[in-house]
């Protein structure tokens, strides 16, 4: 089944470049706005160090060495995850319903990942470490290493990511050349570079395999794998350890990258009038699937806490009892349950459904998905097996250069998808060809 | 300790366990992408060429661009 927006026109899919608002440019300015205010204590932190906020050294500075910016990177790729798994399940499993939003997916995808490395780079203190510690330790070091294993594949999923746009924009592009604005030529230039329709069907299944590695790739090796390794291999953190936290990481992913899309979607829809471009049917689809994903992570969830408390070894009951009496941790779990509900609630009461309600809820669930994990992150290390700094940790509480840098990459995703919308198209062609058809690999 | 996490000294420090995780598993799909390229039908030259260029110019751009940032803080500030 797909949606049928194909009385929507080009003029109506090429909105966002022909036009300017004083709505884009107050958009543009909160932007920027957040991104500086996070610089500001960024410079900061440049400045004087990690000091300035709330991490310290395991053993000597109290508190926890990792903290909101681990939980915002885990954040980050999960809902770098679920945009190109949707954009890619359009294209291989032809569930065309969502082509509308596939393109935004691809793009969330991408800004997600580059605030997630972001993180890491804000987190190991000095820039440049970056490179410095993982170029030279990589050869020696990714066999045994799974921030090494980390680093591999996501770089190998941004790659994937990257080339899966560059290779279908070019189509839009070539077809909407003479409404595209003349300022842009040199970058439709390259992006064009050896173009003929000839390569179109080629493409096609060029493009179809990349949604193969895509989606094989990205729920089950990466949110799904190397990402839940970085915890779920180490034994002496009870509350990490454990495969379970593979699908547990997945769900949460899953959960908070539709939340994301839901998001977007609705912004570009009531900023251009799309309502016929991403109907409705399109957000009461995504709302079920985040209700699906939701009940996953709440299922999961359960997995974890009854397994934790029922005759479980000493540190990991340890540890999920901490869980379990932080109020956060159910605040967490209520945002979602919530959300649960509306969703039920809609899907048996259509008059409920609204896209305003949709964000909202889409919204809780995303504030959810980052307490989860950051509590996730701080808990485990706080718990460990041995107790060797019993006496030296004090609480965690996330200060405001950590807390800003969450309001900062939130500011650069939206002027992302600002300053993106202006160039390309972020609905795809194929969504308003009426006679596009699926090629066969 | 099991073969995939331990190894005889002499294959030390280039085989353990994520020599097998990361070139035998998690990097599969990858592979298979790329076979699907060069040999499926229909294929081409120029589109096959663009899309590894696009995944090795990728590449070097995101490690380039950073190593390019690195030395800069090197030779601006120390």
């Amino acid at each position: 089944m797909s949606t049928d927006v194909t009385e929507a026109s080009e003029e109506t899919l090429l909105r966002p470049i022909t036009s300017l608002s004083r709505g884009y440019l107050v958009a543009l300015g909160l932007g920027c706005a957040a991104i500086a205010f996070w610089l500001a204590f960024y410079v900061q932190q440049l400045y004087h160090g990690l000091i300035v906020t709330n991490l310290g050294d395991w053993g000597t500075g109290g508190g926890v060495p990792w903290g909101l910016y681990i939980g915002a990177f885990i954040w980050w790729v999960g809902i770098a995850h679920g945009g190109i798994i949707l954009s890619a399940a359009v294209r291989l499993i032809g569930l065309d319903t969502y082509q509308p939003v596939a393109r935004i997916a691809e793009l969330l995808t991408i800004a997600a990942l580059s605030c997630a490395g972001l993180f890491i780079l804000i987190h190991v203190g000095r820039p440049d470490r970056l490179v410095t510690a993982v170029i030279p330790a990589w050869p020696t070091r990714v066999q045994w290493s799974p921030l090494m294993w980390d680093v591999t594949v996501i770089t190998a999923y941004f790659v994937l990511t990257g080339t899966y746009l560059m290779m279908t924009v070019r189509y839009d592009i070539h077809r909407l050349r003479e409404r595209l604005p003349d300022t842009f030529d040199r970058i439709y230039d390259l992006l064009l570079v050896g173009y003929s329709e000839a390569e179109d069907e080629v493409v096609e299944r060029m493009v179809w395999w990349l949604a193969f590695a895509i989606i094989i790739m990205a729920p089950l090796l990466l949110h799904g794998g190397v990402i839940p390794w970085l915890f779920a291999v180490l034994p002496s953190m009870a509350g990490w350890h454990g495969g379970v936290q593979g699908p547990s990481f997945l769900s949460i992913a899953l959960t908070s990258a539709v939340s994301g899309i839901i998001v977007i979607a609705a912004a570009f829809r009531w900023a251009y009038d799309w309502k016929r471009l991403i109907p409705d049917e399109i957000f009461r689809g995504l709302a079920k699937w985040l209700g699906f994903f939701g009940l996953m992570f709440l299922w999961l969830q359960l997995q974890q806490v009854l397994t934790g408390i029922f005759a479980a070894p000493t540190t990991l009951q340890h540890a999920t009892e901490v869980k379990v009496s932080t109020p956060l941790y159910w605040v967490a779990i209520g945002l979602v349950a919530l959300a649960l509900v509306y969703i039920f609630a809609s899907a048996l009461e259509p008059s409920l459904f609204s896209i305003p309600r949709i964000v909202v809820t889409a919204l809780a669930v995303l504030v959810g998905t980052l307490i989860e994990k950051t509590l996730f992150v701080v808990e485990g290390i706080q718990h460990a097996h041995f107790q060797l700094y019993d006496g030296v940790p004090g609480p965690y509480t996330p200060s405001l250069v950590e807390l800003s840098s969450v309001v900062g990459t939130i500011g650069i995703v939206v002027l992302f998808f600002l300053v993106v919308s202006k160039v390309i198209p972020v609905v795809e062609l194929h969504a308003i060809e009426s006679d596009h058809e699926e090629v066969e690999r | 300790m099991i073969p995939l996490a331990s190894v005889p000294d002499y294959m030390l420090p280039f085989v353990g366990p994520g020599t097998y995780l990361i070139f035998g598993i998690v990097l599969l799909p990858v592979y298979l992408m790329l076979a699907g390229w060069l040999l499926g039908s229909p294929r081409e030259r120029t589109p096959t060429l663009l899309g590894v260029g696009y995944l090795v110019g990728i590449t070097t751009a995101l490690w380039g661009g950073l190593f390019v940032v690195t030395m800069v803080i090197k030779f601006a500030f120390f």
